[in-house]
């Protein structure tokens, strides 16, 4: 069952905890950052609005980061459908960076291969399916919720999970967006 | 409490192969209590106590990142004692602590001899373990003057509440709120109260409905249901408005002003008599009439409801009034200390960690500094009147500084002349992790233990009465002390070493903790004691000198200034020359001048910037994410600029401005971003004696 994100971008008050959680229980040095909060502003003052995202692999559907892998590295787990990296077969080469979407995959200039969320699977580290994810235990507000796709769209708070769920997941990333009507153009979902 | 988020912390050790200890963070003011998780002497990560109604599970990026305070190569590790005179940046050489504690001793007994016990002042931030330092310097050396950094935070927050409620620090209650009025006050983007985050958007997902006035588009903003763009330094003059509009259309509530506020009829006819109307305000804050009005009228109408500031609507010279007057609205409207209102919250029966018997105790001679300076209702000391104190000796000498986790030099106004102060002082003491730009200044620097490493017992930032713990959980960096034995070893050369009898932190942890019901044995387990939250203290009477919510302030009569709140303009007003009024907002990834050395942190925001609107950045040549020179009639600086569409034209931004640009403390820090305070000459705020931070006028050019 494809497991993935949902993200509420109205409780998300760009506190950044998510991206520290995230480093410190995968133990990952400063520079490749598995997880960032951007946000997105739009209109002129005084009418303005602002939307925060917090962004990570989205476990794609049809990831295209593991079709661009040259030697395989990149795998997609069939139980629970997390999109992982074999450290030792990656080759560092950055296909899988230009080919994503999303800027998920990161180089590590120290290690000089490639790292991303792995859904808190570090191998030692590795956080039990049914547990909370790093980044969604510690969020202050609640925005991160993880889980299977179904049981976040079963939640019923969002009618693009509704959408998201009922599609066969290919090519569809593993996120869901709680976006509003009232932000600006394309976030009517 | 929830039992699978209590089993979280123990499945999540087990994963990591650590132990874990309950403790909390004082990365900032809010000290959230933790589980830290330690695996062969380091932390290896950290969570919320999930048992803690103060955080339930939660932390910030802060008390996340905050495990590499414990492990960071620039701390200090000696007692370091300054080699060359004051006025050169100073250099220093290592030497024991027995060679410190006598050092320290005999400028203390020299400066006793000369100039009285009151010519030594500690300024720390508010830190429990403070308390050891007031034992020595006032209970057992008989200094009055024990200071805190109010004066560069909440100093006009702090007055106003204790004039109006006889309270030092209302909580809110959001999670029971219908309708959030906050004032300059950016709860969501500075410093975090995880809980008070998280009952706000709670709230508003369930209808409550979320003001924010603001000249600059915060994070809280963001969030608003409607953010209201007023011109800096003007909060007094809408909530007068408001507060007129309120009465005039009998939306008050009669019965809770006829019986719990002093002094209603009177503000009513002095609204009247200075002409505080919604079309007055207009023109002085860039709102309309007619929104004023519509707000007043949403405010008195929606149960609950909170009108709340914190630090924005101070850092003004008008900055004592516009609180109040902000706080009216709440007692005007009925809406105080019921669930949902700003909350008078009970403190936790904490006691004394060190009892000093009567007949040991020094009797005080002099008034303390803030009153002899002509500040009777400051809360803390006017920071800035210091200088004054030290260099011409007004008014009373003051020739001996400890400085206790707080950065001065860095976080006040008119950096210069708090460098000349210090060039002027007889013994300046910083107790320190890092050496900070303070530091460098001192005569001598302690080491300090950071609070991983150290044992602290103090009142939880929560609604109800609660007591937090903070235990060590790992070893000490070099050879640096916790407070109580920097204390105690003073305190021995000083001939009272028998009143710090203790060999450990427990035994003055028994002590603190006589009064609460819990021991400490189960406080070491727990992490916190908790009480129940209160409410409705208002008819009960309050510790006011009237008993009552003081709409006119006895205490404002008795100290010559008017009862009721008036607005009068700030005092520094740009012009042709210096067109744009400055003013400041935090970062919720850094708190104050702490954490710039941490590289997760700098990682995520590693300089500061100067927010300005496109219209003004178009009419001065100013490009979107380019340097810029930043000039005051006092200095420059060259900074980061950001343009934006969030932030009232006329006006500039400094985001952070005291935390970045760091000359001394440590490898990470140093260089990074731009200090602003050198910008502002030195204004006081002639009720409150705070900092003002946005009194200060500049003109922006692209750099090079």
């Amino acid at each position: 069952m494809q497991h993935g994100f949902y993200f509420d971008h109205k409780r998300c008050v760009k506190c950044h905890a998510c991206e520290i959680a995230c480093k410190t229980w995968n133990e990952v040095d400063v520079g490749p950052r598995w997880r960032e909060v951007v946000k997105i502003e739009t209109g002129t003052f005084p009418n303005v609005k602002a939307m925060n995202v917090s962004m990570a692999c989205m476990h794609c559907g049809d990831a295209p980061c593991k079709s661009a892998c040259p030697v395989t590295a990149i795998t997609k787990r069939a139980d629970d459908g997390i999109v992982v990296v074999d450290q030792n077969k990656c080759i560092g080469c950055g296909f899988c960076a230009w080919a994503c979407p999303f800027n998920a995959p990161q180089l590590s200039a120290a290690a000089g291969k490639m790292e991303k969320c792995n859904f808190c699977q570090t191998p030692g580290k590795e956080r039990p399916i049914d547990m909370p994810r790093a980044c969604e235990e510690i969020c202050p507000t609640g925005a991160i919720q993880s889980g299977s796709m179904a049981k976040l769209a079963n939640q019923g708070r969002e009618k693009a999970a509704q959408r998201l769920s009922g599609a066969d997941m290919r090519g569809f990333p593993s996120l869901m967006v709680g976006a509003h009507q009232e932000f600006g153009p394309g976030g009517d979902d | 409490m929830n039992e699978m988020s209590k089993d979280l912390g123990t499945k999540l050790a087990e994963i990591k192969g650590a132990e874990v200890i309950k403790s909390f963070c004082y990365t900032c003011p809010w000290q959230c209590p933790t589980e830290v998780f330690v695996r062969d002497g380091r932390i290896v990560y950290q969570k919320g106590n999930p048992e803690s109604p103060n955080n339930i599970g939660a932390r910030c990026a802060k008390g996340m990142a905050s495990w590499y305070v414990s492990q960071d190569p620039d701390r200090l590790t000696h007692p370091l004692l300054r080699t060359n005179p004051k006025g050169e940046r100073g250099e220093f050489k290592q030497i024991s602590w027995d060679e410190a504690f006598q050092f320290i001793a005999d400028k203390l007994k020299h400066i006793a001899d000369e100039w009285g016990p009151e010519a030594v002042a500690l300024t720390c931030h508010h830190d429990p373990n403070t308390v050891f330092y007031h034992h020595l310097l006032k209970d057992l050396y008989g200094s009055p003057n024990m200071y805190a950094h109010t004066s560069g935070c909440e100093q006009d927050r702090r007055s106003a509440c204790l004039t109006l409620f006889g309270h030092v620090f209302p909580m809110h209650d959001f999670a029971n709120s219908k309708y959030v009025m906050l004032w300059g006050m950016n709860n969501l983007g500075a410093n975090q109260g995880l809980w008070e985050s998280r009952d706000l958007i709670e709230a508003q997902s369930k209808g409550c409905r979320l003001v924010v006035v603001d000249p600059s588009f915060t994070e809280t903003a963001q969030k608003a249901d409607e953010w209201v763009p007023i011109r800096p330094g003007t909060d007094g003059a809408m909530a007068l408005a408001m507060c007129r509009v309120i009465i005039d259309d009998k939306l008050y509530d009669e019965e809770f002003v006829t019986k719990y506020c002093e002094g209603f009829n009177g503000f009513r006819d002095h609204l009247h008599e200075k002409g505080y109307t919604p079309a007055w305000a207009e023109e002085i804050c860039g709102i309309e009439a007619e929104t004023i009005a519509r707000l007043a009228r949403e405010f008195a109408t929606s149960k609950p409801a909170m009108s709340a500031i914190f630090k924005g609507s101070g850092y003004y010279t008008n900055g004592h009034d516009a609180g109040r007057a902000c706080y009216i609205l709440d007692a005007i409207c009925g809406e105080v200390d019921k669930p949902g209102n700003i909350n008078l919250k009970d403190w936790a029966p904490l006691g004394s960690p060190v009892e000093i018997p009567e007949d040991a105790m020094s009797t005080l001679k002099k008034d303390p500094l803030h009153v002899a300076m002509g500040y009777p209702l400051a809360p803390d000391l006017p920071n800035s009147k210091l200088p004054d104190a030290v260099i011409k000796g007004d008014p009373y000498p003051v020739k001996g500084l400890f400085v206790h986790s707080t950065n001065p030099v860095m976080s006040d106004p008119n950096k210069d002349r708090v460098l000349e102060m210090f060039r002027h002082l007889e013994l300046a003491v910083s107790c320190e992790l890092y050496m900070s730009e303070t530091s460098l200044e001192c005569d001598i620097v302690l080491p300090e233990t950071s609070f991983h490493e150290q044992a602290e017992i103090r009142q939880g930032m929560w609604l109800g009465p609660e007591v937090i713990l903070c235990q060590p959980v790992v070893d000490r960096v070099g050879e640096s002390k916790p407070p109580y034995e920097i204390v105690k070893g003073i305190a021995e050369k000083m001939g009272w070493g028998e009143h710090f009898p203790y060999e450990k932190w427990e035994d003055w942890g028994e002590v603190a903790m006589k009064d609460v019901p819990m021991s400490l044995d189960e406080l070491k387990q727990q992490g916190f004691w908790a009480g129940p939250i209160e409410y409705n203290r208002v008819p009960k009477g309050l510790p006011t000198p009237s008993g009552k919510i003081e709409i006119y302030s006895t205490d404002y009569e008795k100290a010559g200034f008017n009862p009721y709140p008036d607005f009068v303009e700030r005092s520094v007003i740009p012009d042709d020359e210096y067109p744009l009024q400055v003013t400041h907002s935090k970062l919720s990834m850094h708190c104050n001048i702490v954490t710039q050395n941490n590289p997760l942190l700098m990682e995520v925001c590693g300089e500061n910037w100067v927010e300005i609107n496109s219209a003004d950045a178009a009419k001065y040549g100013i490009v979107d994410d380019s340097y810029v020179v930043v000039e005051s009639p006092k200095d420059n600086i060259t900074i980061l600029a950001k343009v934006v569409e969030g932030l009232v034209p006329g006006c500039v931004s400094i985001r952070h401005g005291h935390g970045f640009g760091h000359w001394a403390m440590g490898s990470t820090a140093k260089g990074k971003g731009a200090h602003s305070n050198n910008l502002m000459d030195t204004h006081t705020n002639p009720v409150t004696g705070a900092n003002c931070y946005n009194e200060c006028k500049v003109r922006i050019r692209p750099a090079g």
